[in-house]
Parts: structure tokens; sequence; C-alpha cells
């Protein structure tokens, strides 16, 4: 029986901790993609995604419900991710390399077998974008990725870095005329 | 026209996000369909909303689940109880090399209260400040006269008094002049 976020989080106050396992089954690839699209180096987002996951649990008995436990959560990993990311000031070119084969395997799995010119084409598109998204501050990445990996509305965005829907709607206008200006001949 | 097609690049993310209302949404829509240049702002928009998205996900599926819940299961067996934390927090503050220290420390202190207190009497940890009894002594032609004030009641007491010494060395007697009030 699949029980719900909520449910889940109540067993959790309990003192439950196979109930945060399930939680934590069902979100940490979403948690991992944003903190990775934040951080953009694999090692550092496995250790900022489960340290956002243990913040969590140790919080969980002040979650009232007011929110959706993702939203709750992902605020968590966020502000985690750019406090870790102001906090290391690494060089662009660090981050990058560290993604390249990501971007390899995103070209592969996305191939279309037929015609390699277009996966090469995606290939490069990857890793120009990657190399972009390192030149954006940590904050116009958390909103270009949070609004990529979940869809996420303004006003939650907004929840989460605790601060309006304009400055996200401002910030996201910035990010992608940015990425665009980067990107230009491979779009 | 230009100024529209500037006017509908700066919405049109908040469009393609769905977070424009429906009078606004429709006139973009429409705008959209029969511009080629915000079309192919369009497309470049839902490009790299995609390949971003295509990027984060084939890395995150690499991840399995159970090292990621070994690393989260491992910080929480670590996790102290509050208790213990806060204990472990104050404990520097009770090494017998920390005491050895605080107890000098705290003499000196208690000495310097102490001394506050009797050389200043007014300063009871701000308790009766301001309610000074002030004793000032003059010479005034053979008078001594002592001038008493006492704050709180505002009394003066003016004492004019001779000097015992003057009288001995002048009679050996002692004065018939008492001290006046």
């Amino acid at each position: 029986m699949d029980l719900s976020d909520w449910e889940l989080v109540q067993r959790c106050q309990n003192g439950d901790v196979a109930a945060f396992q399930e939680l934590v089954a069902r979100y940490y690839r979403k948690v991992y993609m944003v903190v990775l699209g934040i951080l953009n180096h694999r090692d550092d987002a496995m250790e900022v995604a489960q340290e956002a996951f243990f913040r969590a649990y140790r919080s969980i008995q002040g979650f009232k419900g007011g929110s959706a436990f993702y939203t709750w959560l992902y605020r968590i990993a966020v502000n985690l991710s750019i406090d870790f990311q102001r906090r290391q000031k690494r060089g662009p070119t660090e981050l990058r390399e560290t993604m390249d084969e990501a971007v390899d395997n995103a070209a592969e799995g996305a191939s279309s077998a037929n015609d390699p010119f277009l996966d090469l084409q995606s290939k490069e598109l990857g890793q120009r974008l990657v190399a972009a998204i390192n030149e954006l501050t940590p904050d116009h990445r958390a909103v270009i990725v949070m609004r990529a990996v979940e869809g996420l509305s303004y006003k939650d965005i907004g929840r989460m870095l605790g601060c309006s829907e304009g400055t996200v709607m401002s910030r996201l206008h910035y990010a992608r005329k940015k990425l665009q200006e980067k990107l230009g001949p491979y779009l | 026209m230009k100024t529209n097609c500037e006017t509908v690049k700066n919405s049109l993310g908040a469009w393609l996000d769905g977070e424009l209302g429906h009078a606004d949404a429709e006139e973009i829509r429409r705008h959209v369909e029969g511009c080629p240049a915000c079309s192919g702002e369009r497309r470049r928009l839902e490009r790299v909303q995609v390949a971003l998205r295509g990027v984060l996900e084939t890395e995150s599926s690499r991840v399995a689940f159970e090292p990621f819940w070994d690393g989260v299961r491992r910080r929480i067996s670590e996790e102290r109880p509050r208790q213990a934390r806060l204990w472990e927090w104050a404990r520097p503050a009770f090494y017998p090399q920390r005491i050895a220290w605080a107890v000098p420390v705290a003499i000196v202190f208690l000495l310097a209260i102490f001394s506050l207190v009797q050389y200043a009497p007014g300063w009871r940890w701000g308790v009766n400040r301001g309610n000074v009894a002030a004793v000032d002594s003059i010479d005034g032609h053979g008078f001594n006269v002592a001038v008493l004030r006492e704050s709180k009641t505002k009394t003066t007491v003016i004492w004019l008094f001779e000097s015992q010494e003057e009288d001995d060395e002048a009679s050996g007697e002692p004065t018939a002049k008492d001290p006046a009030f």
C-alpha cells in the first residue's frame, strides 16, 4: 500500500526510520538533480544531497505539513547547495570537467541512431550548456534548475528561496538570456 | 512589429512556464504562431530546458539508491541526542585547566566588586545610587566647618567646631564651645 508523503512524515515523527527511508527512495534522484545542477560537481552533489536528507530527518519534528514535503525538502537542499557553492569558490573549469561524462551519456541516451550529426550536435550542446551554467551565479542556477527538473511554479520556487515571484521571474529571464547568448549557434 | 516582438520575448519564458494570466497568454500565443522570429525563440528556450533536464536526468540515473541511503543512514546513526551534543559543546569549559584559570578570575572579580562597594558607598548594584551622604571639611578662621549633605532626604548639616589640638595647646582644658548645629 502506497502511503502519502504526509503519512510517511508522521511515521518518521514517531521514530520510524523505515518510513524516512521510503521518503528518501521517492525523492533522492530529484534532490540529487537539483543539487548537481547548482554545484555541477558529482561528489559534492552526492555529499550535499545526503546532508540535505539528514537535515530533513533531524528537523522532521518541526514539519507541520503546511507545505508539500518535497517543497520543504528542496528548500533545505537548495539552501545547502547555495551555501556550499559560496564556500567552495571553485573555478568553472574545475566544475566543468566533472560533468563531461554526464554530457556524453546524455547525448548517447538521446541519440537518434540514424543521425550521427545530430548526436554530435546534442553532445556539443550539452557540453556548452554545462559550461554556460557554470558562469551563472548560484541563485540563477537554482531557479533554472528547479524549473527544469521539477517544473515548479514561480510561487513554489520563490517560497523555497525566500524571494518573491517577481524575483524568480526576473532571475529566470536573466539566466535563460545568458544561456541563449552562450549557446547561440548550438540551439 | 519589432517592439511587439521585444515585449513577447521578455514574456516568452513566463508564458512557456504557464505563469501568465489567460489574456496575456492568449495574446502571446497568437503572436508566436504568426511570427517566425518569436517562434524560433520559443524553440531555443525549449531546447535549453530539455537539454538541461536531459543532462541532469542522465547523471542522476547513475546514482543507485543503496549507497545513497547508506550515506544518509550513517549520518543519522552518528547523530547524538540533543543533550549529548549540548554537553559536548559545553564540556571544554569544565576541563581542569580551564577551571584553574576560572578560580583566580572569579576571585579577582569578587574583590573588584567588594572594593567598589567599600570605597564607593553609593554603588550597591544600582540600589540607592544617588543617595550619597558627603562630608566636606574646611578650615575657616579658627573654626573647622563640616558640611554633611545627604541627597535622598535633601538634608544638609553644617557643623562648626574648634580644633581640639589648638584648645589643648592654649589651655590644656576642654573647651566650653560645643559644636554648633
